[in-house]
């Protein structure tokens, strides 16, 4: 009897062994990589190797994908490889912003070498919402003005330019008026690091990726108007009863979805981007503290086209270094070179995807759509404005077009 | 047959009531196997893992995600550890069950238990080589319940870790511990522990005058059933090796009891679960020792077999024995059910 159980041990002993080996070599083949900025090898690609390259400025090769997400570089487990991992799936999140994209060679260097992106965008009013939270508490008088006390997080800027030091965390709970407690409940969904609204119409990522990220695993400045639009353009908030009111139409053109708020507007408005005319200080904030939206946005029809009285303000580009050629190094629509001449808004940012044509007229190339749109400045032309008139809703009193 | 050297290590014959599994359940033998198993996986783990705080979580990665066959290895290390210290407590549990700790019996009894105590201190050190997050509570808790002791509790605990606090120190320490403090004693002892056993007329039974069975089989016989042992044990070992992987953690990035998996390992749960209850040295320290006590006192305080009823389950006349024994072992089984209810 023991001979046989001898056999039946052994047959099961081999039938044991023969199983773990198959199980052992059919792991996946683990694919290396050892990015030039570590140094150090990472298995990521073993499972992802089928994602696309982040951004041209990223390269694979340079970054790999640890110095970005984190995350558990050797480990082929799917569980254990995803310990640790910065933000999630997000490492641009503004909580862990810092540590996934910031540095200063990176995002968090010094406002003189453009490098002050986290900063920017961490005291920016896309990030605060100073402006509609102090209006709130100021309508609903829990603050005697309009001045910003509060924003979504504690933030501090020491070396400011509006006079605003610092701005404490808004926390609805502690407000005594319950109109107040309702909008903290369920109007803090637009600023960039919210967990925007459930409907597929809303869908966007938080920090950086909320603009910069418009397909899976790919970083852009091409940044069309429908990334902006999953959070300008979807609805309204209704001060009465203190909640978000969808927009009920589909629209199906472009003149549709413009954006719904302005009644009146022209063709280059709708025909255009966001990001054309509306610039990264504007959009990113430039580093100081704002009270509102209104104290950052500046760009107005006469940016590009002057006034009856005087001409757009232009620069020519005079050395390879110049911040022009770096934004249109990081999406290449018009070919920009040292020598070319550009238009400039009001406080001295390029506009590096237009040119001043010889003729006198201008040219802008959609940053998004890479159409050229050709246009002339309002000097010379029949244009009847007053000097004094010089904001967009007098230019759309002939210029409008009918939605 | 000419007797092979692992024949000669057996008796020519020896008498077949001592070789039933339902009596002695194999635990013992099934023991030295596991141990030859860790030995020889523990030596090949060895050629790879790093004992320093930065690189040791990430060697034990290397080891599972990288090295042909590193995970299997690692895999039937963790597996081998953990059922060798099941079937040591099943062995301790038979041996008092059948009153076989009787003299002349006796000493070997407490050099059994010296090996078991050795082998929960093997396998703690051993899981604190991971030296990842799954470990640190249990390393700063457990470390923590040596300064409660009183007087000599803070230079123990100096002398363990290698300063105030976990560190690179602590690393080396408990992997000297581990394969050379702990094995060396523990090689010695099972050597000892086997040269007594067949010193001592194999395993229990009643004088041969006493005995109503003389039936006996040859060292044969007594290799093949072992052979068949450990084919079943081998293959139970493989299967939980490819089914439940060993645990593993990211690597610690900050020594804390916070950060991490706040839980020791499974065979401390239920000193873990009397922590709960308040002062540490007592629950943590005083009552496991006071068990202990308790166990080596088994063979001298209480009520002995008679010979004549050995080499059966439950003899009459340890009753006392039998049931503090297993008062001990139902408080440790439900203290540890109670550890593993999730804290909500």
């Amino acid at each position: 009897m023991y001979r046989r159980l001898l056999f039946i041990g052994s047959a099961l002993l081999l039938v044991v062994i023969l199983f773990a080996w198959q199980q052992s070599s059919r792991a996946p083949k683990p694919i290396s990589l050892t990015p030039t900025l570590s140094g150090q090898p990472e298995y990521c690609l073993t499972c992802h190797a089928d994602l696309p390259e982040i951004s041209k400025s990223h390269p694979l090769q340079t970054f790999g994908c640890v110095s970005c997400h984190g995350g558990e570089r050797l480990a082929l487990n799917a569980d254990l490889a995803h310990s640790n991992m910065r933000g999630g799936a997000n490492p641009s999140d503004l909580s862990v912003v810092e540590m996934s994209c910031g540095g200063t060679s990176c995002h968090s260097g010094s406002e003189a070498e453009n490098r002050d992106h986290i900063q920017r965008v961490m005291t920016s009013v896309q990030s605060t919402y100073a402006g509609a939270i102090a209006n709130i508490r100021f309508t609903f008088g829990a603050q005697p003005d309009l001045n910003a006390y509060f924003g979504i997080n504690a933030i501090k800027d020491e070396q400011t330019h509006t006079g605003i030091t610092a701005l404490s965390a808004f926390e609805p709970a502690t407000e005594t008026n319950s109109m107040i407690q309702k909008f903290g409940e369920n109007c803090l969904t637009c600023h960039i690091n919210a967990a925007p609204r459930e409907e597929e119409a809303y869908a966007r990522q938080t920090g950086c990726a909320a603009c910069h990220a418009t397909e899976q695993h790919k970083l852009t400045t091409a940044i069309p108007y429908t990334q902006c639009n999953a959070c300008h353009n979807r609805g309204n908030y209704d001060l009465r009863s203190m909640t978000f009111v969808e927009r009920a139409d589909q629209p199906a053109t472009r003149i549709q979805d413009y954006y719904q708020p302005i009644a009146q507007f022209t063709r280059c408005e709708y025909t255009l981007d966001c990001v054309d005319c509306h610039t990264r200080n504007e959009v990113m904030g430039d580093g100081d503290i704002h009270a509102n939206q209104k104290d950052i946005q500046y760009v107005q029809c006469q940016t590009c086209h002057g006034t009856i009285n005087q001409l757009p303000q232009t620069k020519t580009i005079t050395g390879p270094n110049d911040i022009a050629l770096k934004m249109e190094f990081l999406n290449p629509v018009s070919n920009l070179k040292v020598g070319d001449t550009i238009l400039v808004t009001e406080k001295g940012e390029p506009l590096w995807n237009t040119r001043v044509l010889p003729n006198g007229t201008y040219e802008l190339i959609g940053k998004a759509t890479n159409l050229r749109f050709n246009f002339r400045p309002v000097m010379g032309t029949a244009c009847e404005q007053k000097p004094d008139q010089q904001g967009s809703q007098y230019c759309h009193t002939c210029h409008a077009v009918e939605r | 047959m000419r007797p092979s050297f692992f024949h000669h290590l057996h008796p020519p014959t020896i008498p077949a009531a001592q070789s039933r599994w339902r009596y002695t359940l194999g635990a013992g033998g099934t023991a030295i196997f596991l141990a030859l198993i860790l030995t020889i996986t523990g030596a090949l783990e060895m050629f790879y893992y790093i004992p320093t705080p930065d690189q040791a979580a990430i060697s034990i990665q290397t080891i599972t995600y990288f090295v042909p066959f590193g995970a299997l290895l690692r895999n039937l290390h963790f597996w081998a550890a953990q059922l060798f210290i099941i079937v040591s407590a099943v062995h301790l549990v038979r041996v008092v069950f059948t009153g076989a700790y009787i003299p002349p019996r006796r000493f070997n009894y407490l050099l059994g238990l010296a090996l078991f105590v050795i082998s929960i201190l093997l396998n703690f050190t051993g899981y604190i080589l991971r030296w990842d997050q799954g470990i640190q509570w249990a390393l700063v808790v457990g470390t923590n319940l040596i300064k409660t002791i009183p007087f000599i509790g803070d230079s123990l605990y100096q002398a363990l870790i290698g300063g105030t606090q976990p560190g690179s120190a602590t690393l080396i320490r408990f992997y000297a511990w581990h394969i050379f403090g702990l094995m060396l004693p523990a090689a010695f002892l099972v050597g000892w522990h086997a040269f007594r056993v067949r010193r001592e007329g194999g395993i229990a039974l009643p004088p041969p005058t006493l005995r109503t069975d003389s039936e006996r089989i040859t060292r044969n016989e007594l290799v093949r059933r072992e052979i068949l042992a450990m084919l079943f044990t081998g293959s139970a070992l493989l299967v939980l090796s490819i089914f439940t992987p060993a645990p593993i953690a990211p690597p610690i990035i900050e020594m804390s009891p916070l950060s991490g998996e706040v839980r020791a390992p499974w065979f401390f749960l239920w000193v873990q679960q009397m922590l709960k209850w308040g002062d540490p040295f007592f629950w943590g320290v005083l009552i496991p020792v006071i068990i202990l006590i308790i166990l080596i006192l088994i063979p001298y305080i209480f009520p002995r077999p008679a010979e004549s009823e050995l080499g059966r389950w439950f003899p009459k006349s340890s009753g006392l024995a039998q049931v503090t024994l297993a008062i001990i072992a139902v408080a440790i089984i439900v203290l540890t059910l109670l550890a593993l209810i999730p804290i909500k």
